[in-house]
């Protein structure tokens, strides 16, 4: 059985004003140490499943996982491959932040097997970057791309955000540009969501925030849509693009309904039908950890009915969409039986549409994949 | 109990004026009920009664009293409704009474419905008591109030009792007044049974509980009666009083009023206004029974999950069975699916029933903008009655339309003469007639279009003059009028359900209003939404919902899938009350929204 392994890095040197992700700025040199230690035990008490199972994609993310040392990095991927195997031509990428980016430390994640680098660049405006508290400049993104590459990296991945405040329509033009130049093969393009207990809902709800009107943001949105694909970049999920054979294979498991197991704090994995996750407190992670005790904190069989509705939304985010006969020999149920009114209804509305045996959201219909998703769902 | 010592009475009285205090002061005085068993306002069981202060189904309850010349005496009160909607309620009241109190409020005066009631008990020949309430006010002034009753009513008001409810002066004047002026049933206790229903309810244990005013002989449980209308017959296991919670006793006698169950499974064999006989020993002649009721208001019900039709039209069969106004039939809308065309007696009534439905019988439903029924004359000859706007023959086919109008009666104080006079004008009255009542009341008479006031006209009334007119209106026929449909399209199809028949000088005005109110109502979907209103084929306003901000979960970060897949269940949770018509989703107040356009 093939295995996707993702890790979580619950660390950042200083936390962006719009990020809700289970990750927080640490003064604290030991927790480092004692984080990696607590995940060593963690992926040792996971021998069973990571031995049943050959490794095809390992993904470290976080927070900032090169904010680590090399050493620290070193003794977790060391620990990994003590206990499960992992392909030669698996992918493994490692999330990083341009500030953390040493030619140095890169030498060491490719020493490690690291081959796909995903780096957090967002914005190539000074302006925009400061306005969303990030750490670094637009020249360190380009710097860090540069070093990449010179390190080995084939396989580079930027993320780009548009809606930010102080982000206009020609800013935003001008970051597809830069992007396209970095000649990198994945890009992923996300919209900035204000999420409710970010320093950005307080300066939301006390009108000390100014983001990009709806017009404006609708017009960044398709201005991606329509500027990757032209530059040789399928738009292969909702939110992402990419170069022939550059897409994230691990990311795909997600969408394809594949078993994946997740490690550290907050890490959600899905085996063996079951999904569970791990507590998002770190401390406790460690603490849980230091007494033998597995983190999990949660965990749900969905039944039958909410799988399939799972499977469906899953599968439709990206641009192969759902296979029919691949739904069937999973479930042994006819799609088109069990959504004939689902279909009818979006397909009606421009949203769906269906060929060769697969059905996939069209330019609208992932405009508004959550109300397609939603439709899906159980009553 | 012999007939001399039965009083059947009821009370009229104006919404506000104390009738509900008075029921419940007259329980406690007598003690039907003790103070730890009173509840606030016992009548108004309904909890929907409750909670807009009004009384909607007749109820009924038993008291004794003993009477100053020492003897006792059992005293029916069977309560009215005091809207001008439920006048039928009242006629049923009326006819199972032989006595009614009159209640005014001393600060107030009388009110148009308080003048309707009366007549309709003065038709019954029934005995009124005049009661003055709210004595306590200090701006009662029952002297004003008295003479106002002798010149508009013409009732005698020298023995008028003066009263608080509130505080309690001139309980027992009234009691005493029911005992010697109203007349006791007269009855033949040996006569073969005549009951008259006057009101019913189902009992999921007993079946239907039949509400009856024995007027011959007596009814016993064991005994065989029969039904006239359908002819069926049934053995009473039961039979009971109203004290106010149901009481069993041995039997019911002449004059008396009470319940009884008979094992009845099927409502429809319990129709209000049948008479009631013995199965034995039936007589041949039904009592009088009640006026036929028509519904003057339509308009179409529809369930939001079109699974719901079956357990709808079981609640309306239900609600039927003490309701005899409300009608309905299956009907189809190309925008809704099926439903049923249900017609009331007034805009409060079909308010009540569908608040009765979605509460009662936890249904969602989709209610269509009410109408009357429109007689259309057409060029081949051929008259035609219509009570849904979409059904309405094209214009080529149409010679003229007819609508019903109304005689409105409205009384107010002088200084709102102007604006009540301004308001009808505009709701296309014709003025008949202006009298004072006293030196600052006046009754003001109109005819008016029926549609008229089922629009807005009671609730412009009302805010026009701060709450003091009060309006009752009757039937007084059909006049010709120049008529229109106002269509709505969405997205470019003609939703059914939406359409309206309104006088064609006021089509511009509505229906560009009306498609400003739907752009509010209708959330923005995936695509832009145009909404037309058009007359025929012509275009006459046009309005745009935008198509929606962009919808999606960016990130599936990390594999939460979970976590993605609960707020998703949330959208779908919000989006649950709305109707899919073509591809738009229409929630359900759009289907009202003509009602709520000022």
């Amino acid at each position: 059985m093939k295995l996707g392994v993702y890790i979580h890095i619950p660390f950042c040197r200083r936390k962006c004003l719009y990020c809700d992700f289970p990750s927080s700025a640490e003064d604290d040199p030991f927790i480092y140490e004692s984080y990696i230690t607590a995940l060593c035990r963690e992926i040792a008490g996971r021998g069973g499943i990571l031995s049943d199972c050959t490794v095809d994609s390992v993904y470290i993310g976080g927070g900032t996982p090169t904010i680590l040392s090399g050493e620290q990095l070193t003794t977790l991927v060391n620990c990994l491959k003590h206990y499960c195997h992992i392909e030669r031509d698996a992918e493994f990428t490692v999330e990083a932040n341009p500030d953390t980016v040493s030619s140095d430390k890169l030498a060491v994640l490719r020493f490690l097997g690291v081959n796909r680098l995903s780096i957090g660049v967002q914005s190539f405006d000074d302006g925009v970057l400061k306005a969303a508290g990030r750490v670094h400049s637009a020249a360190a993104a380009v710097e860090a791309v540069t070093v990449a590459k010179s390190c080995g990296f084939d396989h580079i991945s930027i993320d780009l955000m548009y809606g930010l405040p102080m982000q206009s329509q020609d800013s935003f033009q001008a970051d597809l540009i830069a992007a396209a130049k970095l000649s990198i093969g994945h890009i992923s393009v996300y919209g900035l969501k204000v999420e409710a207990g970010t320093p950005f809902a307080a300066m939301l709800a006390s009108e000390n925030l100014v983001l990009p009107v709806e017009d404006e943001e609708d017009a960044m949105y398709q201005m991606a849509t329509t500027f990757f694909p032209e530059q040789g970049y399928r738009r292969y999920e909702i939110s992402n693009y990419a170069c022939p054979g550059c897409e994230c294979r691990h990311n795909l498991k997600y969408w394809r309904y594949q078993p994946y197991l997740g490690l550290g704090a907050a890490a959600h994995s899905f085996w063996q039908g079951e999904r569970f996750s791990n507590t998002s407190d770190y401390r406790e992670y460690i603490r849980l950890l230091e007494q033998r005790k597995l983190p999990v904190v949660q965990r749900e069989v969905p039944d039958a009915m909410t799988a399939m509705a799972e499977y469906a939304f899953l599968a439709l985010r990206t641009a192969e969409g759902l296979d029919y006969g691949a739904f069937k020999e999973r479930f042994g149920v006819d799609f088109t039986a069990r959504y004939g009114a689902v279909i009818a209804e979006m397909t009606a509305k421009g949203a769906l549409a269906t060929e060769n045996g697969r059905i996939y959201l069209t330019a609208t219909g992932m405009k508004y994949g959550n109300l397609v998703f939603a439709a899906f769902l159980p009553d | 109990m012999n007939t001399v010592n039965i009083r059947n009475f009821s009370i009229i009285a104006h919404i506000d004026h104390g009738k509900s205090t008075l029921a419940d002061r007259l329980l406690e005085y007598t003690g039907t009920l003790t103070a730890r068993e009173m509840e606030d306002q016992v009548l108004d069981q309904m909890e929907l009664e409750r909670e807009r202060g009004i009384t909607i189904k007749a109820q009924s309850v038993q008291l004794n009293y003993k009477a100053r010349d020492g003897q006792t005496y059992m005293l029916n009160l069977i309560d009215t409704p005091g809207h001008v909607d439920f006048t039928y309620e009242v006629s049923r009241s009326l006819a199972a009474c032989e006595g009614a109190l009159l209640v005014v409020d001393a600060a107030q005066g009388i009110e148009a419905q308080t003048m309707a009631n009366v007549y309709l008990a003065l038709e019954h020949d029934l005995e009124i008591i005049p009661v003055i309430n709210k004595i306590d006010l200090p701006s009662a002034d029952p002297e004003r109030v008295k003479q106002e009753i002798e010149d508009v009513i013409g009732l005698d008001t020298s023995d008028a009792v003066l009263a608080s409810a509130k505080t309690g002066i001139g309980i027992e004047e009234i009691l005493e007044a029911i005992v010697r002026k109203i007349p006791s049933p007269k009855g033949d206790n040996d006569a073969p049974l005549r009951a008259l229903i006057f009101d019913s309810h189902f009992d999921s244990y007993k079946g239907v509980i039949v509400y009856v005013r024995v007027v011959d002989g007596c009814i016993k449980p064991g005994m065989k009666i029969k039904m006239m209308a359908t002819e069926k017959i049934f053995e009473v296991n039961e039979v009971g009083v109203f004290r106010p919670y149901l009481v069993g006793v041995d039997e019911l006698g002449p004059g008396q009023v009470g319940f009884f169950a008979a094992s009845i499974k099927n409502v429809k064999d319990s129709r209000v206004g049948d008479t009631v006989t013995d199965g034995e020993r039936p007589v041949r002649e039904p009592l009088p029974g009640y006026r036929k009721v028509t519904p003057m208001v339509f308009c179409g019900l529809y369930p939001v999950e079109s699974s719901d039709y079956d357990n709808l039209r079981d609640a309306l069969e239900k609600l039927q069975l003490n309701d005899a106004a409300l009608i309905f039939e299956p009907e189809t809308s190309v925008a809704l699916g099926f439903g049923f065309r249900c017609g009331f007696l007034g805009l409060l009534h079909m308010d009540v029933i569908q608040e009765r439905l979605e509460r009662e019988y936890n249904l969602a439903l989709i209610t269509t903008a009410p109408n009357v029924i429109y007689m259309v004359y057409k060029t081949d000859g051929e008259v035609c009655r219509i009570d849904n706007p979409s059904n309405l023959p094209t214009p080529q086919e149409i010679d003229h339309i007819d609508e019903p109008y109304v005689k409105a009666t409205v009384i107010v104080p002088n200084d709102y003469v102007g604006s009540v006079m301004e308001l009808s004008q505009e709701k296309r009255g014709e003025f008949k007639d202006m009298k004072y009542l006293d030196t600052s009341r006046v009754m003001l008479t109109y005819h008016l279009p029926l549609s008229e006031i089922i629009y807005d006209y009671f609730d412009r009334l009302k805010s026009s003059t701060r709450g003091y007119a009060s309006l009752d209106y009757e039937l007084i026929g059909y006049q010709a009028s120049n008529l229109v449909k106002l269509d709505i399209l969405l997205n470019g199809t003609p939703v059914d359900a939406l359409s309206v028949i309104v006088h064609s000088e006021r089509a511009q005005y509505r229906g560009r209003l009306l498609a400003e109110k739907l752009r509010g109502i209708i959330p923005r979907q995936m695509f832009e939404i145009p909404i037309q209103a058009a007359i025929g084929n012509k275009v006459i306003a046009r309005e745009t919902v935008r198509a929606m901000r962009k919808d999606v979960l960016a990130k599936c970060y990390g594999g939460d899938i979970t976590r993605k897949r609960k707020l998703l269940e949330k959208q779908k949770e919000g989006k649950k009350r709305m109707k899919q018509v073509g591809n738009v989703e229409v929630p359900q107040e759009a289907f009202m929204a003509i009602l709520k356009m000022d």
